[in-house]
């Protein structure tokens, strides 16, 4: 179950089937991205995939006869249209054609029926249509997926496909859960469910020999936890993510005027960058010792390597220098980016911020915290995003708390000129009408076994006040590892599968709405100790995307909820 | 006649006067379209005919149809390879697949523990399906167009340069469709009159008006009915000719055209192709010297003397050249004239982008030649040890003699040591002491000569560095001389140790 070696299996099998020779490859904008997570490009080169080229921009009409191309694409309608006049046409000697998901027949037929000159040498689905970024961790960059609180049609199909494209290249069919009352989930597992039973054959993948119970596919909804990508976050691809944003593994520095022109665009990969791969999921605090010993490794080196004085050692400085230069890189661009981590760090006082983000979200102190989000985010040096984003935390802490003053708090954000609306679309979005399950461990009484866990985990203390927040999947995994009842909260749609009274051995989970890397740690946790789990979102969130999407779903829709705070609610009121 | 693939075909009608064309049945001329239905259609409704007339016509059929068969080699050629290169390639697949996953399973192994066997996700072809949409529609065309190319064939053979016989010619060849009836020109209904005449396809008979009309240059149709224009004196004559192309409709000219260019993109192997292939062979080749280059050092710096420093020097001098070629020939590619900003130009970038990285990360960075003294060191070291093994070794045995109490033969046991202790001087010693003792004593022992021989081959293989053989011969060779040895033990110990033996 890893989803990376998934999508360079396949990538490697186009590279092999289309035989030697030198190859140019035709992809769509989502295949671009879905193969640049996996390969860099000087992997494509060693397989002898020397050009690329979108197959719906800037074509040029230049003709390479001797050149094989393999074709790439998600199987829309756009697409086939422009392979068949690829295909009417054809610019070079052969093509290798593979769709990143189930393409109808009438599609098939229609290409074969463009195909006049007989190049087409392979037509196959191949199922790498989701982006990896971490191996236990996918997203398919729908950065809004809702409106009206209700599906986008695209973002539902494309979700749909997405999911199935993993099962597919997992070999699972799965257990399908929802989260009961979502209406998003629901639709979604229908559609899945729908896809998994028409293409029963493919779906067939044999049952574990011993009996093992079958895999779960669970769908969730973001807005049970819309707090965990509100938080601002302390592990380094969290935290990297929050502050200076990762796009398809990518990071643009090139707006920040301290970073030096080679590291204006820097790829994070933990596949081919081993600091990276072993470092992503550690704090901030661990980041920084880790480099520091990397420094003085490198600092050895390098003087190692001052001394060359004779001809042999020149020799040798040259017959390292690959692997000399790969690791310079590694430490530069890492300090690069820890450097611009702590600067912000320091200019938004986010130590202040976190510590009382991670207060309101794990403990139910209200007057002390509301002296002091009254205090913090009256102040200039916190910005302005920061200070809706805790009360926001507010808001969703204490939205039904007797003494509840967000109106005060909104109006300390108005007269800052902040963007108020934020606020009770966010209520409206994820409030306590919507939410399941105890976010803020709201226990009552007759639950005995998590009222003890609680009160032990008050009496160890708080090993670091920035990390004391475990995000509510982690709770859900749990239980579904443990074989607890999970018919009423997240009930099957194919309840024939459902084994009894087993827990999954492999569990893939797929939060409608996104994603976040804190749940990415979380996975990785259990992954340690020993679980299967795979995490997927319709995006991966940091605070900024999530208020988007949370603005987006809940556009066109009246609020009904947030009745004491309709006069910030326009969207004029900035 | 030869050169032209036509022609057997149309001979068991060329007796009659009237003109058939097609895929013909010999015996009752039934026209069968494709050469499938013709030989099922021969199969089935003429098995039963006299032998002598089938053995008449087999073989006029044959040879038809194995020329009609070089002519097609359009469905079938590409579809014997496709089938090929996929068997192939599966198991290519299935091999990298392999490959790739324990490379996979190393890399990440620090991170995530359960990942260490995964199998290509699932797939489904519909390359089938896809071919049995084309192939007909395929087939059609073909056929089309190869009648189109016999009538080229024809229409050219013995063209007259006479303009009146010239187009009686082409009416006698290809039967023009009356055009009495016909008012508007099918292509773009407009209405003939006197100033816009009615015209002929010369390959179909077909009526058009003049814009619609296509033009195919004779030296182009030459090519394409596979005529040389040098040999018929008309068809010489007639290129100098103004009026020197042949009228065809669309259709018509799409055919042709499509073939050529089929033809033309299976055969197209500009320079740039060319080189590159040497460079990729190259690439293959050196790719088990790199190898071995490692294999040896580390063979080198374990203490063994299978191989010799002089051994890696050589395949590191020629692994540098090799290195060296591909520099060279990747820069050539670079030479190569392109548009300024085209995708060919990017393409040759490209090739030598990733030349220079096969150079830089996979022969640049081998470790270096280790240094002769401390290869001897080593060498050293390991003697030492193993010496010390073999008298521990010898200790042990002697206590646990002792223990047995059999006294009297402390004495011979000793004697073995000293052999024992011999034997692997020896053989780390590459052999300098069996040879030495060979000279002397017995060359005509065959086991010597065999030694001997093989030193030469060793000798050999090294000189063409093939170091796999070099390996296995000094595997060989270090056998050949233990056993040399053990007899010479064995005579000497019967004579040494008859005393033991009769006391025993």
């Amino acid at each position: 179950m890893n989803l990376i070696s998934g999508i360079k299996l396949y990538i490697e099998k186009m590279c092999t089937e289309s035989g030697p020779g030198m190859k140019i490859i035709l992809l769509d904008k989502e295949t671009t991205s879905i193969i640049s997570m996996a390969f860099s490009q000087s992997d494509m080169l060693q397989r002898e995939v020397y050009l690329f080229e979108r197959i719906d921009s800037g074509r040029s009409n230049e003709r390479l006869k001797y050149l094989k191309c393999i074709v790439f694409i998600r199987p829309t309608k756009q697409n086939i249209q422009l392979l068949a006049n690829e295909l009417r046409n054809p610019k070079y000697s052969a093509y290798f054609i593979y769709f990143s998901n189930i393409i109808p027949r009438t599609d098939i037929k229609y290409l074969a029926e463009c195909d006049e000159s007989e190049s087409v040498r392979e037509v196959k689905e191949l199922y790498a249509d989701y982006l990896c970024v971490n191996p236990n961790l996918f997203s398919l960059n729908i950065p809004d997926c809702m409106m009206n609180m209700n599906w986008l049609p695209d973002a539902l199909t494309h979700s749909m496909q997405g999911i199935t494209a993993v099962l597919l290249s997992l070999k699972l069919n799965p257990v399908i859960r929802y989260r009961a009352g979502s209406q998003v989930a629901q639709l979604l597992a229908k559609m899945i469910y729908d896809q998994t039973t028409k293409e029963s054959s493919l779906f067939d993948f044999r049952a574990n020999v011993d009996g093992a119970a079958p895999p779960l596919l669970l769908l969730l909804d973001r807005r049970d936890d819309p707090v965990t990508p509100l938080l601002h976050q302390w592990s380094y691809q969290a935290m990297v993510h929050e502050l200076l944003q990762i796009r398809n593994n990518r990071v643009d520095l090139s707006e920040r005027p301290s970073v030096p022109k080679e590291f204006k665009e820097l790829v994070l990969s933990g596949d081919q960058d081993e600091f990276y791969g072993n470092n992503m999921y550690a704090n901030y605090g661990e980041i920084g010792s880790t480099i520091k010993q990397l420094m003085e490794e490198f600092q050895r080196k390098a003087n190692d390597h001052k001394k060359v004085e004779s001809i042999a050692d020149m020799k040798n400085f040259i017959e390292s220098y690959p692997q000399f230069k790969k690791m310079s890189g590694t430490v530069q661009k890492h300090l690069c980016v820890m450097g611009e981590l702590s600067s912000i760090s320091n200019k938004r006082n986010l130590f202040e911020v976190s510590e009382l983000e991670q207060e309101i979200a794990c403990k139910a102190d209200h007057t002390a915290q509301l002296q002091r989000i009254k205090k913090l985010i009256a102040d200039e040096r916190v910005s302005i995003d920061d200070a809706i984003k805790l009360v926001a935390l507010y808001a969703l802490r204490y939205e039904r708390h007797a003494n509840c003053d967000t109106s005060a708090l909104l109006q300390i954000i108005k007269s800052r000129g902040g963007n108020t609306q934020i606020v009770p679309a966010l209520i409206e979005y994820a409030g306590m009408h919507v939410r399941q399950g105890d976010l803020f461990n709201m226990v009552r009484i007759t639950d005995a076994v998590k009222l003890t866990r609680i009160l032990i985990k008050g009496l160890k203390g708080v090993e670091n006040v920035f990390t004391q927040h475990t995000p509510l999947l982690k709770e859900t995994l749990e239980d579904v590892f443990k074989g607890r009842e999970l018919d009423p909260m997240y009930p099957a749609i194919n309840s024939e599968l459902v084994p009894f009274r087993r827990p999954p051995q492999e569990v893939v989970v797929f939060i409608i709405g996104g994603t976040t890397y804190e749940e990415a740690l979380t996975v990785h946790q259990l992954n340690n100790a020993g679980y299967k789990v795979i995490l997927g979102g319709t995006t991966i969130h940091n605070s900024q995307s999530f208020i988007g999407e949370v603005l987006s779903a809940t556009s066109g829709i009246q609020f009904k909820h947030t009745k004491s705070m309709l006069k910030y609610c326009s969207p004029d009121n900035l | 006649m030869s050169g032209n693939p036509f022609d057997s075909e149309e001979e068991p009608s060329a007796a009659s006067d009237e003109i058939l064309e097609g895929f013909l049945c010999p015996i009752c001329r039934a026209d069968l379209k494709s050469i499938d239905y013709l030989t099922e259609h021969f199969a089935r409704q003429h098995a039963e005919e006299e032998d002598a007339l089938k053995s008449v016509f087999k073989d006029i059929f044959t040879k038809a149809k194995k020329k009609i068969l070089n002519n097609f080699d359009d469905e079938r050629e590409r579809a014997a390879p496709a089938t090929g290169t996929a068997a192939a390639s599966a198991s290519n697949a299935s091999a990298a697949a392999s490959a790739s996953r324990t490379s996979n399973a190393r890399t990440r192994h620090n991170i995530f523990n359960q990942l260490t066997k995964q199998s290509v996700g699932a797939e489904r072809a519909h390359m089938e399906y896809f071919q049995s949409v084309r192939n007909p529609r395929l087939e059609r065309y073909a056929s089309e167009t190869n009648k189109l190319i016999i009538r080229l064939h024809r229409l050219l053979k013995d063209l007259p340069s006479d303009a009146v016989q010239r187009k009686q010619h082409e009416q006698q060849t290809v039967p023009w469709l009356d055009g009495s009836s016909v008012k508007l020109c099918p292509n773009c209904a407009k209405s003939f009159h006197f100033a816009r005449r009615q015209h002929h396809c010369r390959l179909c008979g077909g009526i058009m008006c003049n814009d619609c009309s296509r033009f195919l240059q004779l030296e182009n149709a030459m090519q394409l009915a596979s005529l040389s224009s040098t040999r018929s004196e008309p068809l010489q004559q007639l290129l100098h000719h103004e009026d020197r192309a042949i009228r065809l409709c669309q259709h018509c000219l799409w055919l042709l055209d499509t073939r050529q260019d089929m033809h033309e993109s299976r055969t197209c192997r500009p320079l740039l192709a060319k080189v590159y292939d040497e460079i990729r062979q190259l690439q293959k080749q050196v790719a088990p010297d790199l190898d071995m280059y490692v294999k040896i050092i580390n063979s080198l710096l374990d203490g063994e003397s299978i191989f010799t420093i002089a051994d890696a020097g050589a395949l590191r001098g020629k692994i540098g050249q090799v290195a060296e070629t591909i520099d060279l020939r990747s820069k050539r590619i670079l030479t190569i004239h392109s548009e300024p900003g085209s995708r060919e130009e990017a393409l040759k970038k490209a090739i030598r982008l990733s030349c220079v990285q096969v150079i830089k990360e996979r022969m640049l960075s081998l470790p270096p030649l280790p240094d002769e003294a401390l290869i001897k060191q080593i060498q050293e070291r390991k003697r030492m040890e193993t010496e010390q093994r073999i008298l521990t070794e010898q200790r042990m045995a002697m206590e646990a003699y002792e223990r047995y109490g059999a006294a009297n033969q402390v004495g011979v046991s000793t004697e073995n040591r000293n052999f024992a202790q011999g034997s692997d001087l020896q053989s780390l010693n590459n052999w300098s002491a069996p040879q030495a003792s060979t000279t002397k004593s017995s060359v005509d022992d065959p086991l010597i000569e065999q030694i001997n021989i093989i030193k030469g081959y060793i000798k050999q293989a090294r000189q063409d560095m093939n170091f796999d053989v070099v390996e296995t011969l000094e595997l060989n060779l270090r056998e050949l001389q233990r056993e040399v040895y053990e007899r010479q033990r064995h005579s000497s110990n019967s004579s040494s140790a008859t005393t033991p033996q009769a006391d025993g």
